[in-house]
């Protein structure tokens, strides 16, 4: 589970998070929109402990991140936007070096399975990652994420830059984690993705949770609609400033 | 999960062609260096040890003649190579390399192979030292410049720590497993090296394998230094740009940059006088005494009273002994006292000069490894001193021999001329060996680069363990 209470960041006199409340529940996957500087990142790097916090708190699992940063990670498991492995290994000496560091290390069989399992072609897992593309890359990120079993997901931007097939592949394993009772926390651009993906959805603004809704209680124009009319305010809030 | 990391960082490197090259050519240029300054060591060594063995029959063989003119035929002193010499050439291009030595002086060391060289020798011969000093740093910077700051910019960083490792883990891992890929390139060198010490040589350099495990150790300190220090600089550098010139600015301060100056600085500081000043003061105190008011014919004159009154006669011709073989003697332990206090004073001028880049050795671990690189070797300035007063005890040792005989044998009212002594007397006087300084004697007078390179390393693991926890992630 991943929750935030009155979760505040501030770089000098500019508030990147404002008292941000969030909870994800075991097999839910929340997924937040929002402009560039709307906070999305600044929130998962809270919750990864890449940053602190400056005031507000952060749990996973009822583990206060600023407390117990490592023991967290135990229960957590994270895909960056711009995932580029180590391009002088292969696919599966990433994945197996990688779930190495965060538990144990899979053998070569597990680890092609792994692979094989989100998506990656054979002849791919053994080619250098500096060959693949972003797609298959962040293949590898999904696989060393599920290597992990962790009951917490984090992914910033997972699918900007990937083609419609690979995003769709990408969803089709979320749900599969989502099934397994993985809480997930996703920042995306991707509206469409957002909406068939996740079980709910939140709209931040200039560090604000402006809206949080269910998925399935809006529609695809109705929440481009919500979106559009929210980033205007927001415009017509910068222009009034 | 260290050995993982240490596996990982390996393999990264063994499959990038640039470090590969960097370092094949880094293993050939050791070896020619070792395998050319081997042959140069053993030739030069047997070189000198046949000129002295050559000079040697000459003094033995020089016929009949005066004890005293024996004394001004002289013999010569060469000055041993040290067996670990091709490891380190240190000083001795510049220090000569033989010495002349007669009676009433005491002569310079000559012949040095700069005197013998184009102006290329003053940026270094070849050697191993230059290698292991220099070139090998800069392999390091190579390896680490973006050992964190690139794993930052590609986002790795963020999905290691994401794992559960801590910045202190991964900063420790990865110091290791560089310094694992600096040993796998100097640990094979370095036993190729031990397979061709000169083992006929040994003799004259006591504790030679104690000598070769301290430098071996020591080079292994310094490079953790500059592992630990490159890895510092590129976990804190923003980008790996900044990263790699920082760390090439700091190589060019610490291995060009700071060791001349701290030259310049010592040598202003405690300025030396020069070759003709220091002979020149010597002959004064000669000629006028110590302090000035004790002529040469004051003292030969008292002298001379004092002998005639210990025998009891008025005149040297009534005297049982040969007069001027004591008055020689004396005059022989006269010059002595003066070039010993002389000799002193300037040894003492060199040394204080040396300890201040010894000292220096704590801002810079470069000055620190090169003290102690020449030391172990035997080729730095304190095995010259010990060489040059090795070579003088002796010079003394044969020509009081010889004044002794003089004054025993050739008794008054002989001519000169028909004194004659051979071979037996020459043959009494033992060939010149030398044997460099043990090992006691090498740490004891370099404790300051020994604390220099410990003070740098505890330095540098404490600060890891303060701040490596607070490397940037993103």
């Amino acid at each position: 589970m991943l929750r935030t209470i009155n979760l505040t960041k501030k770089y000098g006199t500019h508030t990147a998070l404002n008292n941000l409340n969030l909870s994800v529940q075991a097999g839910e996957i929340f997924c937040l929109l929002g402009a560039n500087g709307a906070g999305k990142t600044t929130t998962i790097n809270l919750f990864m402990n890449f940053i602190q916090a400056t005031s507000g708190q952060v749990f996973i699992n009822d583990l206060e991140v600023a407390q117990q940063a490592q023991a967290t990670k135990k229960h957590l498991a994270y895909i960056p936007e711009n995932l580029n492995l180590y391009g002088n290994l292969t696919g599966l000496e990433n994945l197996q070096f990688f779930a190495g560091l965060g538990g144990e290390k899979p053998k070569k069989e597990v680890a092609s399975q792994l692979l094989k399992s989100v998506g990656l072609q054979s002849e791919a897992i053994n080619k250098r990652v500096k060959q693949y593309s972003k797609g298959m890359r962040q293949k590898v990120g999904i696989a060393i994420a599920k290597a992990k079993q962790a009951d917490n997901l984090l992914l910033d931007e997972p699918t900007s830059g990937l083609d419609p097939q690979a995003s769709n592949d990408f969803a089709q394993l979320l749900r599969e984690m989502r099934e397994n009772k993985v809480a997930i926390l996703m920042a995306t651009h991707d509206l469409f993705r957002a909406k068939e993906t996740g079980t709910h959805i939140g709209i931040m603004k200039e560090g604000d949770l402006v809206h949080t809704l269910k998925s399935d209680e809006i529609k695809l124009n109705e929440l481009e609609q919500l979106y559009l009319e929210t980033m205007k305010t927001e415009s017509h809030a910068t222009a009034n400033n | 999960m260290l050995l993982l990391i240490i596996k990982k960082e390996i393999l990264a490197a063994l499959r990038n062609v640039r470090l590969q090259i960097a370092g094949i050519f880094l293993i050939a240029l050791m070896l020619v260096a070792v395998l050319l300054g081997r042959q140069g060591q053993q030739l030069i060594h047997k070189e000198r040890e046949k000129a002295q063995s050559a000079m040697y029959d000459i003094w033995v063989n020089q016929g009949m003649k005066h004890p005293h003119s024996a004394a001004h035929f002289g013999q010569f002193a060469f000055k041993p190579k040290p067996v670990l010499s091709f490891l380190d050439v240190g000083l001795d291009n510049y220090t000569g390399t033989s010495v002349f030595l007669e009676a009433h002086k005491q002569n310079e060391i000559l012949f040095s192979a700069a005197q013998d060289s184009n102006a290329m020798i003053r940026f270094g011969e070849m050697t191993m030292a230059l290698v292991l000093q220099i070139l090998l740093p800069l392999l390091i910077i190579f390896l680490t410049f973006n050992i964190f700051s690139k794993e930052r910019e590609e986002g790795t960083l963020k999905l290691i720590y994401a794992q559960g490792l801590s910045m202190r883990q991964l900063f420790m891992a990865k110091v290791w497993a560089t310094y694992v890929m600096v040993l796998a390139i100097f640990i094979p060198v370095i036993c190729i090296a031990y397979f061709l010490l000169d083992y006929q040589s040994v003799s004259m350099d006591p504790n030679i394998g104690l000598k070769f495990i301290g430098l071996t150790i020591t080079y292994a300190l310094y490079f953790l230094v500059f592992v630990l220090l490159s890895v510092l600089i590129s976990a804190f550098a923003k980008k790996s740009s900044i990263s790699l010139l920082s760390l090439l600015g700091l190589w060019i301060v610490a291995c060009i940059i700071l060791p001349k100056a701290t030259a310049n600085l010592a040598d202003k500081a405690y300025p030396t006088p020069s070759q003709f000043e220091f002979r020149n003061t010597i002959r004064e105190k000669v000629k006028n005494g110590i302090d000035g008011h004790n002529p040469r014919d004051e003292r030969l004159n008292a002298l001379k009273q004092k002998v005639l009154d210990q025998y009891e006669v008025s005149s040297v011709e009534e005297l049982p002994v040969n007069w001027s073989g004591i008055a020689m003697q004396a005059g022989e332990e006269y010059t002595d006292k003066i070039y010993d206090r002389e000799f002193t004073r300037v040894e003492n001028i060199f040394k204080k000069q040396n300890r201040l880049s010894e000292w220096v050795g704590f801002i810079n671990p470069y000055l620190a490894i090169r003290h102690l690189s020449m030391a172990f070797a035997g080729t730095d300035f304190d095995h010259h001193t010990a060489f040059a007063r090795a070579a003088e005890n002796y010079r003394r040792a044969f020509v009081k021999k010889m004044n002794k005989d003089m004054e025993l044998n050739h008794t008054p009212g002989i001519a000169y001329g028909d004194y004659n002594v051979g071979k037996e007397m020459w043959s009494s006087i033992k060939p010149f060996a030398y044997q460099l300084p043990d090992l006691t004697s090498i740490l004891s007078k370099q404790w300051r680069s020994v604390a220099a390179l410990v003070t740098w390393l505890l330095g540098l693991f404490f600060i890891a363990s303060i701040f490596s926890n607070s490397i940037s992630k993103i």
